[in-house]
């Protein structure tokens, strides 16, 4: 079904309208020329027997056998054969040259002598009659068929035009704009009732994807108030004196937990600003720039080895600080799955960013990767939002993101589709 | 120094008052936008402390207040939404520094200190510890006048350290000042030690052993 080659609407319904079309002319020609045909030969027929019983008629008489060949002839015969008629190829000495005729030969006992008559009628006449009328039948069914073939096109445009302006509309669709759609009004009711439908439809899921929005917003919005106060209260309560080393450090796992909960906090509302297509900013990103940056920053925060390789410079269009969270993502990804003893390999080819890292296995779901809260290693902390966003990033500018296990490494590829390099 | 404190959530409130008034500052507080409003015009403050989203009304209101009575505060703005647009027109306004909810008062006291220290506020750019001098201008640091070579991240520690001297700093507080969104990467913090711990020998080749181990894993920088 969705490997069907797709065909315009209006061109389908042209195409239908010139087959049938082209199917009635065709047999309706055939038709005519068949019955103008016979209709013709009766026509000669009957020409040739009247012919033959004027000259029978005059031989009655006792007027004397005569000819005029090739139109007709009478002369005494022998004896009395079978009728026949038939075309035969005559020599015409006048014209020079073979002329098709119908011939009608009969015998007959006239006052009691027999006599063969022969009777015929050019064929050639009646043959120029048929094709002029076929030629001028096929004239003015093609010309009535071309009128109607471009009168019925445009009335069609006319017709749908509505439709179209709608469907680009809801092409034209973004769940995100704040602009309502238009729909292009029409007397045909089905295409209101179509409209009144879609309207209702995009109408719900907007107010859905404007709820769950919301939601989240107000969510991690709330959420950081009483964590402003947890933590706030903790750093007082360490600067007690005569808390014991226990309660000490019951109090630094809950800082390390509010810390957890806030870089969550954080990435959730990441995630709801790109889905709000808050980043508009759109500039030459130096991506080989960003990559080296985030690893002057991890070179301070983890002793894992980061080896960098570049062909080209990359230059791609995007947010600037959402070129850094994607870098910083996948490299902070890299370095929280590796071997402390493997180094983390970045490079840049072509348009194409790799990261990978050390790993015993493949990944079992690598199709999840970049889902929400797919953790694939459950003793590694992560907020399992980083590679989400990431791929939410991507997605933004058509960026696409690969998963490859190969030689021990798990290697990560993104292709900067709209790259200068 | 004197403070206000304008913040609807008392409890967070009450917690900034407690942290700030070990330094020997007088706190005020303000827990609404009419309270905030009335306090800005009518008394002088060298710090305001002020929450976007006050019960009645906008903080960035009380900002607009504050600078049309051309009152010399130093403005620091709490909020809880870590929008840009927010952040811009507070600075746009004439806020001195942005800080996003949750935070940890080490961070706002560090910040605190870091806005009072500009010209603006007839601060000095230089900050004395006994024999430690800071220079914040230049970035660098001496003992006795002699100039130590520090890293970046030690010269941060180190003012970090300084500015909240005498409170427990835990390693989590400590991550998040040095490394912000990356500090959960730092699992078992053994990146923190060896920083501290370079810091701490510098330090102590010239004799200064201000940083102390508290609780096992937290950190104090004091005088004896």
């Amino acid at each position: 079904m969705g490997k069907q080659k797709k065909t315009q609407l209006l061109r389908e319904a042209s195409t239908t309208f010139l087959g049938i079309s082209a199917v009635l002319m065709i047999a309706g020609t055939v038709i005519l020329y068949f019955y103008t045909k016979s209709l013709l030969g009766e026509e000669v027929e009957e020409d040739l027997y009247s012919t033959e019983s004027r000259i029978e008629n005059s031989l009655q008489n006792n007027n004397a056998p005569f000819s005029l060949f090739p139109a007709m002839e009478a002369k005494k015969a022998s004896e009395l054969l079978q009728s026949s008629l038939k075309d035969t190829v005559i020599y015409d000495p006048y014209q020079e040259e073979e002329e098709l005729f119908r011939e009608l030969i009969t015998y007959k006992n006239i006052n009691g002598s027999f006599y063969k008559i022969t009777v015929r009628n050019l064929v050639v006449e009646s043959n120029e009659i048929l094709v002029g009328i076929v030629i001028t039948y096929f004239f003015i069914f093609s010309t009535a068929f071309l009128f109607l073939f471009y009168f019925n096109n445009k009335r069609n445009k006319k017709l749908w035009a509505p439709f179209f302006k709608n469907l680009e509309e809801i092409k034209n669709f973004s769940i995100t704009s704040s602009i309502p759609p238009h729909f292009e009004e029409s007397h045909i009711l089905e295409f209101t009732e179509l409209n009144k439908q879609i309207s209702l439809l995009m109408n719900k899921v907007k107010d859905d994807y404007e709820n769950l929005k919301q939601f989240t917003e107000d969510v991690s919005h709330e959420i950081q108030t009483p964590l402003a106060i947890m933590q706030a209260k903790i750093e007082n309560l360490i600067n007690e004196q005569g808390i014991t080393e226990m309660e000490y450090e019951q109090f630094s796992s809950i800082q390390k937990d509010i810390q957890r909960l806030k870089q969550f906090n954080k990435r959730l509302t990441l995630l709801t600003k790109i889905d709000n297509n808050q980043f508009i900013l759109t500039e030459n990103v130096n991506i080989n720039k960003a990559v080296q940056k985030n690893i002057e920053d991890f070179k301070e925060l983890s002793p894992t080895k980061i080896e960098f390789y570049s062909d080209n410079e990359l230059m791609a269009i995007m947010d600037p600080y959402l070129s850094e969270i994607l870098c910083t993502n996948l490299v902070s990804n890299a370095i929280k799955h590796t071997k402390s003893d493997e180094p983390i390999k970045i490079a840049i080819q072509g348009n194409v960013l790799t990261v990978s890292n050390y790993g015993q296995n493949a990944l079992k779901y690598p199709a999840k990767l970049f889902q929400r809260f797919y953790r694939e290693a459950k003793n590694v902390q992560s907020s399992g939002l980083g590679l989400a966003i990431v791929k939410k990033i991507c997605d933004l500018y058509g960026f696409s993101t690969d998963y490859d296990f190969q030689e021990n490494r798990h290697i990560f590829k993104i292709t900067f589709i709209n790259a200068r390099l | 120094m004197k403070f206000l404190i304008a913040e609807d959530e008392t409890a967070l409130q009450q917690s900034i008052v407690s942290y700030l008034e070990r330094d020997a500052n007088i706190c005020e507080v303000a827990s609404d936008y009419k309270e905030a409003s009335y306090k800005v015009s009518l008394y002088d403050y060298d710090v305001v402390i002020l929450d976007i989203n006050l019960n009645t009304g906008s903080g960035l209101d009380v900002l607009k207040l504050l600078k049309k009575e051309k009152k010399n505060a130093a403005v620091i703005i709490i909020s809880a939404n870590n929008s840009l647009d927010d952040k811009l027109e507070g600075l746009d306004l004439g806020a001195d520094d942005y800080i996003t909810k949750p935070f940890h008062l080490a961070e706002l006291n560090s910040r605190i200190n870091a806005v009072l220290r500009r010209g603006k506020f007839g601060g000095k750019e230089t900050i004395t510890f006994n024999e430690i001098k800071i220079d914040t201008r230049s970035h660098t640091a001496y003992v006795n006048e002699k100039m130590i070579t520090l890293t970046r991240k030690e010269y941060d520690l180190l003012l970090f350290f300084v500015t909240n001297q005498g409170r427990v700093l835990s390693k989590e507080i400590i991550a998040e000042h040095l490394w912000g969104d990356h500090s959960d990467l730092v699992d078992n913090f053994d990146f923190i030690y060896v920083h501290i711990n370079n810091l701490r020998k510098k330090l102590t080749e010239k004799g200064s052993k201000y940083i102390k181990t508290v609780y096992g894993t937290g950190y104090k920088f004091i005088a004896e």
